[in-house]
């Protein structure tokens, strides 16, 4: 028997911050459950579920890692316990408990069922080398996996093997595809693209009238969407700010000053 | 009548995608317009003429009183708008131009435009410098417009006071939306003659393609203009200004419609 | 995927060699079941498939069981059951939690360096209950835990293990099986809707939802309340396959119906419902819902036409329009749904009229077509500067074309009727008389101005008053009569009117009334000029003796007495003064010739003379032969009593 060491205390205080952290993380919870009606944000939510989980792991690590401490420490009331007070008592006796929570007992049965019932089943979770190696491997594959495809494209690895000028978009405009050095594949499509709006629309030059809707009642209540400029065309055209100011121009139409006159 | 206007620059690359939204928007067609425009100024007060400019000019006599009094409070640049078609346009080059521009040049020559000036309808387009300090963000001015008669303008508009200070003319395309009307267009200007010196307005046109836009880079000013009869009604100089906000709003994300600059459109002659 | 690739989600099942276990379960059975004499086979079927249908984790899977059924109210309380039970653990959780910081917090209490960050960690209870460093703690040796203790907690952890991967690798796998079911179903949806945009239908993002896409089938130019009705949501069902959207509108298929009513009876009815092709396909879908929108528009703006239809006899009911066309014929406009539109066979007289009916839907349906584009027209002009008075949205022109045309075509029918009747008599009565009629000869067809669509110019025509024309010869040289008829429903006068001149060269004074608005005006107007025209004709067959009016060898010449009455006399050197009655009608001309006694002018009969009256008369119905007109002239003109 022998009394603490502060390295030990140390290792004490830090199961403390890491218990505080839970409390205060679970309390955040049961807040916020209490103040949103009928659930916070399933992304709140999860948030939370994903720090509480976090906390239980840190504390989980840090009691296996300081597990000969801890299995080896024992506490008692000091004989400054006022032990006579049954009130006292119960919170000692609450505080020193070791007997398990009858529902975390039922979960202990339940794992103890689940690991009884299939003898043989699951072994390989035992090896925890094997399980160390797995989740070694598992992350690099997956990434290699993802890699393999193009996530950020306008069209899938299928579809550039095959052709992407065979892809059916359904766009006006021409998708850019940033793999294909050859513009040969876009310019086909375009041709299809615009002998197909021909047949359907007689002139080639109308304009799409589409997308508006006016609000019923209100004339000026149009809704209407305009697309923040993107470059419709094939051949984007170089952008080029007018060098005249409009004042200039208006100026010109009104009393025939040419700009560079000024 | 009052006008009510608010303007834009759009540049070139952005107006192709800008007719397609406002195609849109509108829920129309374009419709293609050019027009000659010219610019005059009056030399003296216009109230001082009569307004009988001969018997055979078909003036329609109640408009251009109405105008002469509008005018008598002082001396303004005015312009005459005159509409044209493509097929107006001479095919020819522009030496074949001058040379056509050549009294002493028969007109034999074959592939001659079918524009012919003594044709060319007129109208009068007047607008006041806009009003100085309204509070509304849009460009407010009083306007008239008259027929004129046909053909040869410059005299007419000299006997009125007028002299000839320039021309060009104006391409782009309008649609309507409800009480406004949205015109995109451009400046373009005359292949530069040798001589400036005949004074006034051209006889025939130069090749379409010899046009060059007034700004070279080819952009062109969008223009949302709504009239109100009576100027004087403020609930329906309200309207037409919340009209305008209202359309200034739904191509927001296109083009920012502002009030123009008050000096830029003084049509005062000092 | 190119390359096959397969991962194991599931912990791998390890068939190892099982070592004995009988004891131990010869241990457990007796723990769980009692003495083995109480074990009966059945006991244990029931056992075994109880336990088959019981998952041990069947409560933590019983939450992600598809709750298809529960409606709203249902899963509200669900989901207020399950978010008291999080709230339950978690302060169940909370509170052990506090349990242990308490429990740290008073241990560290006793040691100087972390007793104040102790204190403030603890609990307010604690504080209360023990004070501070009132827990001693030592480091002892504990014995080591038994064999089967460690053994214990190996188990309970693998079994959790197990079920946590086989749980883990269970939603990867579902949620694989789901992103495959969307990816296919979105590849259906957006299949769908390409091919919807391929037959030309535009495609759009919803204006109010801005997540949905929209195809829009409705007319520009239709009223405001039917233009925004022309735009449904393309949603997507479960399984991708497109639905057509249209909000609140009820998906009834709707269409005007045309029944003719004559003489109160009905005796036609517009076609009500074609089959389409392939109507529950989307595409299918999208045609019933714009022409729906259509049919609802075409009947909203018939209702506003009718009711300045008023003053030409034309009524509105709720759903009801009776636009009256002649006397007896009227024609009745409803909106009907298409699958109980057809009338029963009972209801009707006879399909006679069916094919009015089918042009009169077609009509007002081209006429609501040419409005539209008239609205394009207008919308798209520069328009008037903005003035306090509202643009009045004009009727559109719907009804009174039509009627003007059911209207025009029942009067030149009966005129036509009218003047045939009339020609049959006088030629029964061996007179050639005749007339040719050109029923609308308003209606030209245009020639093509390149400003105009042909289209358009031609509906034009049938916005104009009607007119057609009567023209004829009388019996007289150089006599003849021309009618117009002109029917207008537009712009008043409104109505059909006839407009009548002759050409009497021997009544120079006679002069037709200017306007005439009824029928029967415009047949006895006619039927007066014949007259006179007969009269004349008879007198000038006696003028035509060179001798003058004594014709000499006994043949008495006539001459016009009262001639609109249709009298005419004779006067006989010899006293056998006569007299003639000559009257037309559309069933038959009758001719009776009185004597006259004496010379006096003023046909005063003298009486006591006997006379043998003569009468005559010609239908143009009866077959038997008679004398013709001037034959029986001729013979009463003998100068004989």
């Amino acid at each position: 028997m022998s009394s603490l060491t502060p390295d030990q205390i140390k290792t004490l205080e830090q199961s403390r911050q890491r218990l505080v952290q839970l409390t205060h993380s679970l309390g955040s919870l049961i807040t916020s459950l209490n103040q949103s009606d009928p659930l916070p944000s399933w992304t709140s939510l999860q948030s939370q579920a994903t720090i509480i989980s976090n906390n239980l792991l840190t504390i989980s690590d840090h009691l296996s890692d300081n597990r000969a401490l801890l299995a080896t420490l024992v506490a008692y009331p000091a004989p400054s316990y006022p032990a006579r007070n049954p009130a006292n008592t119960v919170a000692l006796e609450q505080l020193l408990r070791t007997k398990l929570d009858p529902r975390v007992e039922d979960w202990v049965a339940r794992g103890r069922k689940a690991g009884d019932t299939g003898p043989g089943q699951g072994h390989g979770l035992d090896d925890l080398a094997a399980l160390a190696a797995l989740w070694d491997w598992a992350p690099v594959e997956a990434n290699l996996e993802a890699r393999r495809r193009n996530w950020g494209g306008n069209f899938t690895l299928e579809e550039r093997e095959r052709g992407v000028g065979n892809v059916v978009t359904g766009l006006r405009r021409v998708l850019e595809d940033d793999d294909d050095d050859s513009e040969s594949g876009s310019e086909e499509e375009e041709g299809e693209e615009e002998s197909g709006d021909e047949e359907g629309e007689g002139e080639p030059d109308e304009m799409e009238v589409v997308g508006v809707r006016r609000k019923s009642g209100v004339a000026q209540g149009l809704e209407f969407d305009i697309a923040p400029a993107a470059s419709g065309h094939a051949a984007p055209l170089t952008v080029v700010a007018p060098v005249v100011p409009l004042d200039e121009i208006l100026r010109f139409m009104t009393v025939g000053i040419m700009p560079s006159q000024r | 009548m009052h006008e009510l206007l608010l303007f834009a620059s759009v540049p070139a690359h952005q107006h192709h995608e800008l007719l397609q939204q406002l195609a849109g928007l509108t829920a129309m067609q374009p419709r293609h317009r050019l027009e000659r425009r010219l610019v005059f100024k009056a030399y003296r007060k216009p109230g001082l003429v009569t307004t009988r400019v001969g018997a055979s000019q078909d003036v329609q006599g109640a408009d251009m009183q109405r105008l002469n009094k509008m005018l008598n409070g002082g001396m303004y640049y005015t312009q005459v708008v005159g509409p044209v078609t493509k097929a107006d346009f001479g095919p020819t080059s522009s030496s074949a131009m001058s040379a056509s521009h050549d009294a002493d040049v028969s007109m034999s020559g074959t592939d001659q435009s079918s524009y012919c000036y003594d044709n060319q309808p007129w109208r009068l387009e007047f607008r006041d410098i806009p009003e100085a300090g309204t509070r509304s963000a849009v460009t407010t001015r009083l306007m008239a417009s008259a027929s004129l008669p046909k053909g040869d303008i410059a005299v007419p508009m000299n006997a009125w006071g007028y002299s000839f200070v320039t021309e060009y003319m104006v391409e782009g395309d309008v649609f309507v939306q409800n009480d406004i009307v949205i015109f995109l267009h451009r400046v373009l200007l005359y292949p530069q003659a040798e001589s400036q010196d005949s004074h006034g307005p051209r006889q025939q046109l130069p090749a379409y393609h010899e046009l060059t836009p007034l700004e070279r880079t080819g952009s062109y000013v969008l223009q949302a203009a709504i009239t109100v009869q009576d100027g004087s009604n403020q609930e329906m100089m309200k309207t037409a200004s919340q009209h305008l906000f209202g359309l200034r709003e739904q191509l927001k994300s296109a083009v920012r419609l502002e009030q123009a600059d008050r000096l830029s459109l003084d049509t005062r002659a000092k | 995927m190119s390359d096959s690739f397969t991962l194991p989600l599931r912990p791998l099942l390890e068939k190892r060699e099982r070592p004995d276990t009988l004891p131990q379960e010869i241990a457990q059975i007796n723990a769980q079941y009692g003495s083995f004499r109480d074990v009966t086979e059945e006991s244990l079927r029931a056992k075994i498939a109880e336990e088959k249908n019981k998952d041990p984790w069947a409560e933590e899977d019983e939450a992600e069981k598809p709750t298809a059924e529960v409606d709203t109210t249902e899963r509200m309380d669900q989901l207020y059951k399950r978010r008291a039970e999080i709230t339950q653990f978690a302060m169940q959780a909370h509170m052990e939690a506090q349990f242990a910081v308490d429990f740290v917090s008073l241990l560290l209490s006793k040691h100087a360096a972390t007793a104040r960050q102790a204190e403030l960690s603890m609990s307010p209870y604690l504080k209360q209950v023990a004070p501070m460093g009132s827990l001693n703690a030592e480091i002892v040796n504990p014995p080591p835990k038994s064999e089967a203790a460690l053994q214990d907690i190996k188990t309970v952890s693998r079994g959790w293990r197990i079920q946590n991967f086989n749980a883990a690798a269970n939603k990867l796998l579902r949620s694989a099986t789901r992103l495959e079911t969307e990816v296919k179903s979105e590849t259906k949806y957006w299949d769908e809707v390409l091919a919807v945009k391929n037959k030309g239908w535009k495609v759009c993002r919803l204006p109010r939802d801005r997540q949905a896409l929209g195809v829009q089938y409705g007319f520009l130019e239709a009223t405001p309340i039917f233009r925004d009705r022309g735009l449904a949501a393309l949603r997507r069902a479960d399984d991708g396959s497109l639905l057509l959207d249209k909000g609140l509108i009820p998906q009834k298929v709707r269409t005007v119906r045309v029944r003719v009513k004559t003489q109160g009876q009905s005796t036609g009815c517009s076609k009500v419902s074609w089959s389409l092709p392939d109507a529950d396909s989307i595409e299918g879908r999208i045609l019933q819902a714009r022409d729906t929108v259509y049919e609802e528009e075409l009947f909203h703006e018939m209702v506003r036409e009718a009711r300045i239809m008023g003053s030409q006899g034309v009524t509105t009911r709720q759903n009801l329009i009776q636009v009256p066309v002649s006397e007896e014929q009227e024609v009745l406009l409803d909106l009907v749904d298409v699958d109980q539109g057809e009338p029963a066979d009972t209801e009707m007289l006879s399909n006679e009229h069916d094919t009015i009916a089918d042009a009169v839907a077609h009509s007002v349906r081209i006429l609501l077509a040419y409005a539209h584009r008239q609205n394009l027209r207008r919308r798209t002009q520069p328009p008037p500067p903005l003035t306090p008075k509202r643009r009045h949205v004009p009727e559109y022109q719907l009804l009174r074309p039509v009627m003007a045309y059911l209207q025009h075509t029942a009067h030149v029918r009966s005129l036509e009727s009218f003047m045939g009747d009339i020609v049959g008599v006088l030629k029964s009565a061996g007179l050639r008389c005749g007339f040719t009629s050109a029923p609308f000869s308003s209606v030209r067809l245009p020639k093509v101005h390149a400003s105009v669509p042909k289209v358009e110019t031609l509906v034009k025509q049938f916005l104009m008053p009607f007119e057609s024309t009567f023209t004829g010869n009388l019996l007289t040289p150089e006599s003849s009569f021309c009618v117009k008829v002109r029917t207008n429903t537009v712009s008043p006068p409104s109505g059909t009117f006839y407009e009548i001149t002759v050409n009497l060269p021997h009544h120079p004074e006679v002069k037709p009334p200017s306007r005439i608005g009824l029928q029967t005006e415009a047949a006895a107007a006619l039927a007066h000029f014949m007259l006179l025209d007969i009269v004349t004709t008879i007198s000038n067959k006696g003028a035509k003796s060179p001798e003058g009016t004594d014709a000499g060898k006994g043949v008495l010449s006539w001459e016009a007495a009262y001639a609109h009455h249709g009298e005419l006399r004779a006067l006989s050197s010899s006293g056998n003064n006569k007299k003639m009655k000559v009257s037309l009608s559309r069933e038959e001309l009758t001719v009776q010739t009185y004597p006259l006694r004496g010379a006096d002018v003023s046909g005063r009969a003298e009486k006591g003379k006997s006379a043998n009256p003569r009468h005559q008369s010609w239908r143009s119905d009866s077959s038997e032969s008679r004398p013709s007109l001037m034959e029986f002239v001729e013979e009463v003109s003998q100068d004989r009593p």
